[in-house]
């Protein structure tokens, strides 16, 4: 056979695994099967009269385990170990938008206690505006998005991605009510179904943390605690920044107890977002690299210096006027992008990084 | 019910022929990863367990050259002629290979199977943990909740996939492909208790012939020091776990963090909730500190 003609690829293999199985015909048997997986017990090397079927005392074994597992890791961790989550740019994005969404929710439940009604409906649109595309976001995200409502066959507590997933749909069904119960004339369904939502939204805007920090990838694992409050944080500052954007498009006069209220919001969120990332980073120690280097630190960075230019053209607000103001809310909105892709990316290289995941799992004990 | 099945893998008498990873393949009907030669590289061209890759026999190259050559082997091209007495080199331990075979673990405390939102991934009847293709839709988040790097989601197909112990063939009595085809029993497969007996005997006995290093990976361990709860595929080890790619010390992620972690976010969501309604009842006048600070000249920088 000439090397033209040789074929190297294999012509056998379904991708993804078997789908079902089915006995070819019911009840058929198998060759040389004994029962009670007497074929698979036999062995040349463990039948019992080799001399390696001795009784063994247990407390050898755990020390001899304990030796292995404990103490500094060794010089050499021959990887991978474990493997980096698949998401791609949706998944962040979608962070991003629900975080809107929720915080927004946040916004006019704020504003229907202190009895503004218009900015509250303003804001619930805005919220739905932003929650629209959430799903739409997460299903292209899918390996298989026709399956997508396969997220709902099961209610699991335990499982963030189940719940978050039950959590959007309950918020995006509950604002679209609250916004079509404004349009139909009925104020007090929208103002009850709003406070539903915004309650939903404090878990939409904050599970995300959880989603990432209840993976075995060291940097989201290790800022455990911290990741929900920094993404319902941003979600708060981003939600307050982007209605405050829209209420001064539909002409709300400046001096507004609403926009100034928005602005205090947007403000004090977006510090605390500042401040909690810090001392995350700060208590990370070592495994901050995977935040400081790399696509993943550059984000940070800009994210962290967009916040900051933010905060001060905020204070230059009475020189420079409002549109300073303005500028600072869209720095907000653009630093939370950044912060979401941020985050996401430094798991990506975090999950890679074989001696921190190794390092890590010795730490436990 | 039937009890819990599971593989004692052995790697102390591992050729590394990879007969496992071929068997493995053929009976699920797996693609090839496609293999990659590097110049100076693993001789492993698998790499690692894939979605489509369920067995892998990962290759850990102790080889170091004695006094900065190789020796001359015949099997290498040589002559032969140096003057090498390969058992001792293997006694030595110094210059050697390892071979693994490794699997999914079919944790007793499994991430994926928590991690799982749709359900697709459920422990069966014999104690393995399972992935339905035709209920998964991909979402991928077994992926970074598998402690192990075993789950994978397949690029083309868009499914997760991992070993399920071969459960069509548990089903007909049959014992898995891979333990099947082991020429050497490195991979031993049967009821989960007589597993853990039978691989106690053995490190004992390796102990007594003065390999002191062998242990078990994932079964005998003092409570408390379980990996994820017990590993129901469990490893005979002679060297620590991360030269074989392994975490020394693993638990799910969920079952460990999401309670604490769910706690400090919803919280965290009031705070915000009720810092937003806060920030609307507090009178309309800007700080002092601030207006203060908005007059410094050159502020900021």
């Amino acid at each position: 056979m000439s090397p033209k003609r040789l074929r190297l690829v294999p012509a056998v293999g379904t991708r993804g695994g078997p789908a079902s199985w089915r006995r070819h015909r019911k009840g058929a048997p198998v060759a040389g099967h004994r029962e009670g997986f007497d074929d698979g017990a036999w062995s040349f090397l463990y039948g019992e009269d080799t001399e390696y079927a001795v009784d063994a005392r247990g407390e050898a074994l755990e020390a001899a385990a304990r030796r292995a597992r404990t103490g500094p890791a060794p010089d050499v961790v021959q990887g991978p170990v474990m493997k980096p989550a698949v998401w791609t740019w949706e998944v962040p994005l979608y962070f991003w938008t629900g975080g809107i969404a929720a915080g927004a929710g946040f916004v006019a439940l704020a504003c229907d206690i202190a009895g503004d009604e218009t900015s509250a409906a303003t804001a619930r649109r805005v919220s739905l505006a932003a929650v629209a595309p959430s799903p739409l976001l997460l299903i292209a995200d899918l390996g298989r998005p026709a399956r997508f409502l396969n997220m709902l066959r099961i209610f699991k507590p335990r499982s963030p991605m189940s719940m978050g997933a039950w959590c959007l749909t309950l918020f995006a069904n509950l604002m679209a009510a609250a916004v079509g119960a404004e349009l139909a004339g009925r104020k007090r369904a929208a103002r009850a179904l709003g406070a539903a939502a915004a309650l939903a939204g404090g878990y939409l805007g904050s599970y995300t943390g959880v989603l990432l920090g209840s993976t075995a990838v060291p940097v989201w694992a290790r800022s455990r605690l911290f990741l929900g409050p920094i993404f319902v944080a941003t979600a708060t500052a981003t939600g307050a920044a982007a209605t405050r954007l829209v209420l001064v498009a539909t002409g709300v006069p400046e001096g507004h107890p609403t926009r100034l209220a928005l602005g205090r919001v947007e403000t004090g969120a977006i510090t605390a977002e500042l401040l909690l990332s810090q001392i995350n980073e700060r208590r990370l120690g070592g495994l901050a690299d995977a935040l400081e280097q790399g696509g993943a630190g550059k984000l940070f960075k800009s994210a962290k210096w967009a916040v900051r230019a933010g905060l001060a053209m905020r204070l230059l607000r009475r020189r420079a006027g409002p549109a300073s103001h303005h500028a600072a809310s869209g720095l907000y909105l653009g630093a939370g992008l950044a912060f979401r892709y941020a985050w996401v990316a430094a798991g990506r290289s975090s999950a890679q990084d074989d001696r921190a995941v190794a390092e890590l799992a010795r730490s436990r004990r | 019910m039937p009890e819990r099945l599971g593989f004692f893998t052995d790697t102390t008498v591992c050729i590394g022929c990879k007969a496992c990873e071929v068997a493995c393949k053929q009976w699920n009907d797996l693609p090839s990863d496609g293999g990659e030669l590097r110049p100076g590289g693993s001789y492993d061209h698998t790499g690692e367990l894939s979605a489509s890759t369920w067995r892998h026999v990962r290759f850990v190259e102790m080889l170091e050259p004695a006094g900065g050559h190789m020796p001359s082997l015949p099997a290498s091209g040589g002559n032969g002629h140096d003057d090498v007495d390969l058992v001792e080199m293997a006694i030595d331990g110094g210059d050697r290979w390892l071979f693994m075979s490794d699997v999914c673990k079919h944790c007793t405390h499994a991430g994926c199977l928590d991690a799982c939102p749709t359900g697709a991934i459920f422990r069966s009847e014999f104690g393995t943990v399972v992935v339905q293709a035709d209920v998964c839709n991909g979402c991928g988040y077994c992926i970074p909740s598998c402690p192990f790097g075993v789950i994978d989601r397949d690029q083309e197909d868009g499914r997760a996939a991992k070993c399920t112990l071969c459960y069509d063939r548990l089903e007909d009595g049959l014992e898995p492909a891979c333990a099947k085809s082991c020429p050497t029993d490195s991979i031993q497969f049967g009821p989960y208790e007589q597993l853990v007996e039978r691989a106690r005997g053995r490190v004992q006995a390796l102990h007594e012939r003065g390999i002191e290093t062998a242990y078990l990976y994932g079964a005998a361990d003092a409570p408390g020091e379980e990996l994820a709860g017990g590993l129901g595929a469990f490893f005979l080890l002679t060297e620590p776990p991360e030269r074989y790619g392994l975490p020394a010390q693993a638990e799910s992620p969920l079952e460990e963090g999401v309670v604490p972690a769910t706690a400090a976010a919803i919280a965290a969501g009031l705070v915000a909730a009720a810092g937003v309604a806060a920030a609307f009842a507090l009178p309309s006048r800007p700080a002092p500190a601030k207006q203060l600070l908005s007059r410094v000249r050159g502020w900021p920088r």
